[in-house]
């Protein structure tokens, strides 16, 4: 639903990075790799939350 | 940090130190065998969804005549050298 | 009795640092890692009290949100079991960032300011009041001020001789820092962690150096990688003096 605020695996803070990941990597044409790699999600456990992340919210807003 | 003493003679002490973990006690350990007059030094401790007794149970054995309370003083001293030291160290590295 | 201990710090920002210690045995090491992680307090949300919610998540998934947001700590200024008062106010279309929250003392404030939250749609509104405590990691994963803190040994790397001339050469990786023969510390990134770019053609044996070693910390932004450790250290240090003084009693 929302990018889960650390990684479930280290404990570091990957939401903080997700707006920019998105804009850039999702909805732009930059390279994920070197995306992650600039904002300094180093580990492969922090990279797959940020790269294997849908956003849900839009899809289940209209069921309240 | 609470102390229970189980068994204390004048070689052998087996005392609770309740509220304290691996962390700490690991430590005491390793600073009781190097302690001149330790003979033998350990603690036990239960994970805590074993129930019954989870706070650590430190053994200590000595010889030459040393009291092994006096043997745990000087353990802690000496961890507090070290603690002492590694602050000193980490610090001027800054 | 003293003890040598020889501190050099090889990477070293705000949130992280790449250190190597000599002199230490495994037992204080692991002493400190583990006081790291478990014994240093950090402030982290625990109550929270709900005025609106009329988001798509429920209560109890925003209460775990906000409890892993890292707050910033100044652990001069509270003791243990003290508690800050925050709140946040926000109407959608709009999404709640961490950097909403607004809290009653100027100094515990949210560490990352671009988390979200949760996203509001039209007429959508979160509004809450929650108290922020100070506990150590021991009670629960989110007061942990340390992340990913670990240490291994160092690896001092030896030529013995010339590789067979026609093999293909494996690669050799390696994490951390080496130790060369010269005694040269060298971060093995600048070597794509692989030791046969490094040594070339070379046959090599790589060997622990005893009682030294790497450690690797990383902090969630509570408070510096510098007061993590120095905390940690003056944790058993406590200890220590209150178990000599309980024993000489």
């Amino acid at each position: 639903m929302m990018i889960p605020v650390r990684c479930f695996t280290c404990g570091t803070v990957v939401g903080e990075h997700w707006e920019e990941f998105k804009a850039r990597a999702k909805e732009g044409d930059e390279d994920p790799a070197e995306v992650l790699d600039e904002l300094g999600v180093n580990r492969h456990c922090c990279r797959r939350m940020m790269v294997s992340h849908t956003d849900l919210v839009d899809v289940v807003s209209p069921y309240q | 940090m609470e102390l229970r003493v189980i068994d204390k003679t004048d070689e052998e002490l087996r005392m609770e130190v309740a509220g304290e973990d691996h962390t700490f006690m690991n430590v005491l350990k390793g600073a009781l065998l190097e302690t001149e007059g330790v003979a033998a030094a350990t603690y036990d401790v239960n994970p805590e969804q074993s129930g019954g007794q989870t706070d650590p149970i430190l053994s200590v054995k000595t010889e030459g005549g040393l009291d092994p309370l006096d043997a745990v003083a000087e353990a802690s001293r000496r961890v507090q050298d070290m603690t002492a030291d590694f602050y000193d160290a980490f610090e001027a590295a800054l | 009795m003293t003890n040598e201990f020889d501190v050099e710090i090889i990477e070293r920002d705000d949130r992280s640092a790449l250190f190597v210690v000599r002199g230490l045995t495994p037992a204080f090491a692991n002493g400190i890692r583990r006081a790291m992680v478990a014994d240093v307090p950090t402030f982290s949300i625990d109550t929270v009290r709900f005025v609106e919610n009329s988001s798509v998540m429920f209560d109890e998934m925003i209460g775990l949100r906000l409890g892993l947001v890292p707050l910033t700590t100044p652990l001069d200024d509270f003791e243990v079991g003290e508690t800050v008062t925050l709140a946040l106010d926000v109407e959608g279309p709009a999404t709640a960032y961490s950097g909403d929250i607004e809290t009653s003392v100027p100094e515990v404030v949210p560490a990352d300011e671009n988390i979200p939250i949760i996203e509001l749609k039209e007429n959508q509104r979160l509004e809450f009041e929650a108290d922020a405590v100070l506990e150590s990691g021991k009670v629960h994963a989110k007061q942990q001020g340390g992340v990913a803190v670990g240490y291994r040994h160092l690896q001092r790397i030896e030529v013995v001789g010339d590789a067979p001339e026609f093999d293909e050469q494996e690669p050799n990786i390696l994490r951390g820092v080496i130790e060369t023969e010269d005694g040269e510390l060298v971060v093995t990134d600048e070597f794509d962690n692989d030791l046969t770019q490094r040594y070339p053609g070379k046959e090599v044996e790589v060997v622990d150096v005893p009682d030294t070693f790497v450690f690797d910390v990383e902090t969630d932004g509570s408070f510096t990688v510098d007061e993590l450790v120095l905390r940690a250290i003056e944790s058993i240090d406590a200890r220590a003096a209150e178990l000599e003084e309980k024993v000489s009693v």
